[in-house]
């Protein structure tokens, strides 16, 4: 676990920076002026710090709100993203974070309290649209709850704004905080998903599929909705019948009126970000199908991409009303 | 000790003084190849440096940036601080592994990579480098001369996970300076010799894992040899050998280059193939 934790000299003494590290007793402590000191120069190699990532506790300046992607939403008018936390316990190699970050080390910005009232303030602005916001872009925000208890601190906030909804996207299987809290409608707890096989190969150190779904049922029979992710679709060579075999596996554990929705995403990357990927997996087959475009973003190829989409959403509908379906970007 | 023509092995020493270099140029069998402006040592089975720097920050930098060039270090090589300090929280003769350094003459501190502290349970804590011999230790930490002028050049040309700032503790606070010779030096460093080498093990780890993500694709050099392509074209023509690899493991891409055609055309032929 986390052997070295860096501290802003301005949040080191708050009660979320203490609770914080008094969960490291081993850790060691150093103080910083700005978490950019340790968390943005360039030089830095994001495969071995993975090895041992550090934790750098900060203050969020600004931007606590941010618009979602366009394309990227469960249907509501308005998507927004917010971010407590940069990177992830979990290891996956097709992440964008690796791409996007110099350091691989856990950011954790401390003061909630700025998220939640820039959020309140977002909800009043716009109050006669609907809108959800979404945690877990930057992060896996309930992976990390054990450290952070950030679910624990969002999910009595939320309960206030029952007309907005709150996804939480993950791959983790804790529930504790969901056993604390009486289930709420407007929280949706999203997962993402791929075929056992090639989450066994991609998702390294995250919980296999099998346990998330197993998670997932447990989440719905105690009355907590569930998002059903297949972002990204991974193309291999025989897919169809790997997402045919996950669905039918998914419906068979967990009743159709649990499910909130269902997105389907594509693998993206720009291509600076896929070149550190490559240079990364070197031996990745998955990466391998991928190709740039002219518009100097990394896809599959559209055919791949429109049948992969389509075999998907013709599956999914066996099982779930199309009305559920979104896509993702 | 270091394995004879290990492939991608590269390090650098930068030391002020002939006392505090001694073990580390003995150890590693290091023989002097240049006296002028520095003494640089050099050890001849592998690629190993040392420059004598000098007392201060600017001869640090100096030395740094003389021995990068001296030696061709490239990238990924593994960069060392070393020398003793002054510190009112340690005993004489423990060694210490720096995770910060702050300058009395700079705002900016640094932050060596925590990776290369992974796992040793070697002391770690920060420096403070002055301008002048500390004799008050007036803060936590240790104090030495040079550290921050050698951090500041080496993030430039080097990861930061292969860059070590390395002290032993030779004075606290009443410790007569005039005591501290060549000779009580070198005995403070042959002690910790073995927990040296144990940094030295981390930072040689970190640097495999960089050299095999450097490292070109198979027949990247050889089909470079065969046909003239622009650097735009490697950068694809590397990726797509990178994927090729992994999709076609037996399949050698040399055969499906025919002799008259162009570096567009290998490239084209390879993206083709790709997409099946
Ligand atoms: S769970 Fe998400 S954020 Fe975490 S490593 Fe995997 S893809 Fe990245």
């Amino acid at each position: 676990m986390v052997d070295t934790i860096y501290a802003e000299d301005e949040i080191i003494d708050t009660k979320k920076a203490q609770e914080i590290i008094s969960k490291f007793r081993h850790a060691k402590v150093t103080s910083i002026k700005r978490f950019g000191e340790i968390f943005n120069p360039s030089n830095q190699n994001f495969r071995i710090q993975k090895t041992n990532p550090a934790l750098i506790l900060a203050k969020k300046q600004k931007g606590f709100v941010l618009d979602a992607p366009k394309g990227f939403g469960i249907g509501d008018q308005n998507n927004y993203y917010f971010s407590h936390m940069y990177n992830c316990l979990y290891d996956c190699s097709y992440c964008f974070l690796q791409g996007m970050y110099n350091s691989a080390n856990y950011l954790v910005f401390v003061n909630f309290h700025d998220y939640q009232s820039e959020i309140e303030k977002t909800i009043k602005k716009h109050k006669e649209k609907k809108m959800t916001f979404f945690t877990g872009y930057d992060c896996d925000s309930l992976a990390m709850e054990p450290i952070t208890n950030f679910i624990n601190d969002f999910v009595p906030f939320f309960s206030r704004y029952k007309k907005v909804l709150f996804e939480i996207r993950t791959k983790s299987i804790n529930n504790t905080v969901f056993r604390t809290h009486d289930p709420l409608a407007n929280c949706i707890v999203a997962y993402s998903l791929m075929p056992e096989a090639l989450a066994q190969i991609l998702d390294k150190k995250a919980p296999s599929v099998s346990a998330r779904i197993k998670n997932m049922k447990y989440l719905a029979n105690k009355g907590w909705r569930i998002g059903l992710r297949f972002d990204p679709l991974i193309y291999c060579s025989n897919w169809k019948a790997q997402y045919s075999e996950l669905f039918a596996n998914i419906f068979n554990e967990i009743k159709e009126e649990n499910i909130h929705s269902i997105s389907l995403g594509s693998l993206r990357f720009p291509k600076s970000f896929f070149n550190k990927l490559l240079q990364y997996y070197p031996n990745s087959e998955e990466l391998s199908f991928l190709r740039s475009n002219d518009k100097g973003i990394i896809s599959y190829d559209q055919s791949i991409e429109n049948e992969m989409n389509e075999y998907c959403r013709s599956e999914l509908m066996k099982y779930s009303d199309a009305r559920k379906f979104f896509s993702c970007g | 000790m270091i394995e004879k023509n290990l492939e991608g092995v590269s390090v650098r020493w930068v030391i002020a003084l002939k006392g505090e270099a001694e073990e580390i140029i003995k150890n590693y069998a290091m023989k002097r190849v240049a006296t002028t402006p520095f003494p640089v040592y050099k050890n001849k089975d592998f690629d190993m440096w040392l420059i004598l720097s000098g007392i201060g920050q600017l001869n640090a930098v100096a030395a740094t940036t003389y021995l990068y060039v001296k030696s061709d270090a490239s990238y990924n090589t593994i960069w060392i601080n070393f020398g003793i300090v002054g510190s009112r929280n340690f005993k004489v003769g423990e060694l210490i592994q720096i995770d910060k350094i702050t300058s009395s003459d700079f705002q900016d501190n640094y932050y060596p990579s925590p990776s290369a502290f992974k796992n040793n349970n070697i002391e770690r804590c920060n420096l403070i480098t002055v301008n002048k011999p500390e004799k008050l230790f007036e803060n936590d930490g240790v104090y030495d001369m040079e550290a921050y002028g050698f951090f500041s050049f080496a993030k430039k040309i080097a990861p930061h996970e292969l860059i070590s700032v390395l002290k032993i503790i030779s004075d606290i606070p009443g410790t007569d300076l005039s005591e501290i010779d060549k000779h009580s030096v070198e005995i403070l460093v042959s002690k910790q010799i073995q927990l040296i080498e144990k940094v030295l093990k981390n930072l040689l780890s970190s640097q495999k894992i960089i050299f095999l993500q450097l490292k070109d694709p198979k027949y990247f050099d050889e089909i470079c040899l065969q046909k003239k392509f622009t650097f735009s074209q490697k950068v694809t023509l590397r990726k797509y050998l990178t994927q090729w690899q992994a999709r076609f493991p037996q399949r050698n891409p040399l055969e499906e280059i025919g002799q008259r055609m162009t570096a567009s055309q290998i490239l084209k032929k390879f993206s083709d193939n790709l997409m099946r």
